[in-house]
C-alpha cells in the first residue's frame, strides 16, 4: 500500500511538506474522483466566493456608500452561492442518496427560478 | 391759467400738509381729562401736537361722549389720559377698555398714562400693576435735595434725561419734574425712558425726616428709593406695535414748568418728544414683503427639498415722520431668520443687501431633515416696533427618481452584480452543454 510508505516517509520529513504533500492529495482526490459537471459548479462557487470578498473588502476599506448598491452586490453573492450550494448538494452523485424524490432536472428548474429572482430583486435594489 | 393751476396747486398742497399728521397710526387724539383740570394750563403741549397736525378731542373723565370706540372700531389713533384724580372712569375708558384699546392687533390705539403723586386711589395704580409697573404709597411724591430747584422745595426736580434718537426735537436741557416715581418690573415689554436720580427718594414732603429715621432703623427695608425707580416708562404691545408711556408728573406738561426763576426748560419739547414716541412717529418699522426661493430658481416654491440651496430676502420700512413716509432702511445690523420645527434647525444672521436698500437677505441650505419648517423672523429692539414674519414651508425628501445614480464609487458592486449574473447564465449554458456531453459518455 502507498499510504502508509507514505505516511512514513512524511513522519521523517519537516511537518510543512507533510501538510503540502497532503494538500496534493487532497487536490489529485478531488481532480480524480469528483464530476466533471460538478467541478463546474465548484468553479462557480469559487467564481462568487471571490466576488463576495472582494466587495466586502472594498466596503470596509474604501466606501460602504451608497450602501444600497453594497447590500445589492453583496447580497446577490451570498444569495446565489447558497442556491448554488443546495443545488450541488441535490446533483452531487455521492449525495444524491439524501434527495431522491427531487430529480437532478426539477433540481436545476428550482435552481434557475431562484436565482432569476433573486437577481430581480438585485437589481431592483442596487439603485 | 398756468399761475392759477399753479397757485390752486400750492394752496391744496399746504392744506394737505397741514392736515398730514406726523403719526404713523393716525392724527385723532382723545384727551381725556380731570373734571377740576384746566385745560388752558397745558396750552403749549396742545399747541405742540397742533401744529404736528394732530386734532385733539377734550373729553372729561365726567362725560359718557365722545366714546373711544364705536362697534369696536377704536374713533380715536391716540388717548391722552390726563386724569390722575379721578377715582372713577366711565366704561369706555376704564383700565380694561385702555388695554383692550391698545392690545388691538391691527388698529392699536397708543395711551399717554399721566399721574401725579396726589392720585390717591386712582385705577391707573391698579392698571400700572397690569404693565409691571408699581407704585409707592399714596401722597409719597419724589423727593431730592441734590437735584431741587430750591431746598425749601425738594420735590420740584431739575433732571437732564438722555438725548436719544428715539426723542427727536428733545436736544439736551433741563427738564422740572415734580411727581412720583415708579417701580419696574423685569418685563421685557417695558422701555426706559428716566429714571430717578440716584440720589432722590419717594417719602411724605411734610415728614421726610422722620421716614428717613425709621428707614434707618428697619435696615431700609420697604424704602422707595435710588437710581432704579422710573419716573418715565414706555411700553409696547408686540403684536400690533400698541405704545403707551407712563409719566410720573403731571406738572411736566404745564405751561408754568417752561420757565423755571426766568430760566427757560427744556420741558414742552420733551413732553412732546415723549408723545412723538408714544403716537408712533419714530422708531416705527415694519416688514414690507418677503421672498424665499431656491438660488438658482427665481419664483418661490411651496415645497423645498432636503439639502436644497435656499435663499431668503425681507423688505424692512422705517416711517419716516418728517415726509409721513415708509422708506426702506438698511440700519439694522442684527436681524436673524430662523428656520424651524419645533426648534430653530438653522439660526442665520440677515445681512442688509448691497445697492438694494431695504433688502436683508441669507442664503443657506435647508437641513437634511423633512417636515414642516417655518421661516422666522422675530425681531425685538427695545424702543423699535417689534419685528414678526413667520412663512410655512414644507421641506421633503427626495423622491425616488430623485437621488443621485450610477456613482462612480458604487461601480465595484455594480459589476458584483452583474458579473454574478453573467456568471449564472455562463454557468446554465456550461451545465446544459456538460450534460450532453455525459449522456454521450453514457450512450458510448
Amino acid at each position: 500500500m502507498a499510504g502508509p510508505k507514505k505516511t512514513v516517509t512524511a513522519s521523517s520529513q519537516s511537518p510543512v511538506s507533510a501538510i503540502t504533500s497532503a494538500g496534493q492529495d487532497l487536490v489529485k482526490s478531488y481532480v480524480d474522483n469528483t464530476p466533471k459537471r460538478v467541478k463546474i459548479i465548484d468553479t462557480f462557487l469559487l467564481f462568487i466566493m471571490l466576488s463576495g470578498v472582494a466587495q466586502f473588502v472594498y466596503c470596509a476599506l474604501v466606501t460602504n456608500f451608497p450602501f444600497n448598491a453594497f447590500l445589492a452586490g453583496f447580497g446577490s453573492t451570498i444569495g446565489q452561492f447558497v442556491l448554488t450550494a443546495a443545488f450541488r448538494a441535490q446533483v452531487n452523485p455521492s449525495t444524491r442518496s439524501e434527495f431522491t424524490i427531487i430529480s437532478p432536472e426539477r433540481a436545476f428548474a428550482d435552481f434557475c427560478i431562484g436565482s432569476i429572482i433573486l437577481h430581480f430583486f438585485v437589481y431592483n435594489f442596487l439603485g | 391759467m398756468q399761475q392759477r393751476l399753479l397757485s390752486w396747486l400750492a394752496i391744496t398742497l399746504t392744506v394737505l400738509a397741514s392736515a398730514w399728521a406726523r403719526s404713523s397710526a393716525g392724527d385723532k387724539v382723545l384727551v381725556v381729562s380731570d373734571a377740576k383740570l384746566e385745560a388752558a394750563e397745558y396750552s403749549q403741549f396742545w399747541d405742540g401736537l397742533k401744529n404736528r397736525g394732530y386734532e385733539l378731542t377734550f373729553r372729561k373723565t365726567s362725560e359718557e361722549a365722545p366714546a373711544t370706540s364705536s362697534f369696536d372700531v377704536p374713533s380715536f389713533s391716540h388717548i391722552i389720559v390726563f386724569a390722575p384724580s379721578t377715582k372713577t372712569y366711565p366704561a369706555d375708558i376704564s383700565p380694561q377698555s385702555l388695554v383692550h384699546l391698545l392690545s388691538d392687533p391691527t388698529q392699536p390705539t397708543n395711551i399717554l398714562f399721566v399721574l401725579q403723586p396726589s392720585t390717591p386711589s386712582s385705577p391707573l395704580r391698579d392698571l400700572g400693576r397690569e404693565f409691571g409697573i408699581s407704585f409707592p404709597p399714596p401722597a409719597t411724591p419724589l423727593i431730592d435735595y441734590f437735584n431741587a430747584v430750591s431746598p425749601s422745595n425738594a420735590t420740584s426736580l431739575l433732571l437732564t434725561p438722555p438725548v436719544t434718537p428715539h426723542t427727536p426735537g428733545f436736544n439736551g436741557g433741563d427738564v422740572l419734574y415734580s411727581g412720583v416715581a415708579h417701580l419696574r418690573s423685569n418685563n421685557p415689554l417695558l422701555v426706559d425712558f428716566l429714571n430717578a436720580p440716584p440720589t432722590s427718594f419717594s417719602a411724605d414732603p411734610l415728614e421726610p425726616a422722620d421716614v428717613i429715621v425709621e428707614v434707618a432703623a428697619s435696615g431700609g427695608e420697604g424704602f422707595w428709593a435710588g437710581g432704579r425707580m422710573g419716573l418715565v416708562t414706555g411700553f409696547e404691545v408686540l403684536r400690533g406695535g400698541g405704545r403707551a408711556t407712563w409719566v410720573g408728573s403731571l406738572d411736566l406738561f404745564r405751561n408754568a414748568a417752561t420757565a423755571i426763576n426766568g430760566k427757560p426748560t427744556a420741558n414742552n419739547a420733551y413732553a412732546l418728544a415723549l408723545a412723538s414716541w408714544t403716537f408712533q412717529e419714530t422708531s416705527v418699522l415694519r416688514i414690507d414683503s418677503v421672498e424665499h426661493r431656491r438660488i438658482s430658481e427665481s419664483s418661490p416654491r411651496d415645497q423645498y427639498r432636503i439639502k436644497d440651496d435656499l435663499i431668503y430676502r425681507i423688505h424692512v420700512s422705517a416711517y419716516n415722520p418728517a415726509t409721513g413716509e415708509w422708506e426702506p432702511t438698511s440700519q439694522i445690523d442684527d436681524m436673524q431668520l430662523e428656520f424651524t420645527m419645533l426648534d430653530p434647525h438653522i439660526r442665520t444672521a440677515l445681512s442688509p443687501v448691497q445697492g438694494e436698500k431695504g433688502w436683508y437677505e441669507t442664503k443657506f441650505r435647508a437641513p437634511d431633515r423633512h417636515g414642516v419648517f417655518k421661516f422666522i423672523v422675530d425681531w425685538r429692539r427695545k424702543r423699535y416696533t417689534a419685528l414678526h414674519s413667520s412663512t410655512t414651508v414644507s421641506v421633503v425628501p427626495f423622491r425616488h427618481n430623485e437621488y443621485p445614480r450610477f456613482l462612480s464609487s458604487a461601480w465595484p458592486y455594480y459589476l458584483g452584480a452583474l458579473s454574478t449574473s453573467a456568471a449564472f447564465v455562463l454557468f446554465c449554458a456550461l451545465w446544459l452543454l456538460g450534460g450532453n456531453e455525459e449522456e454521450k459518455k453514457k450512450t458510448q
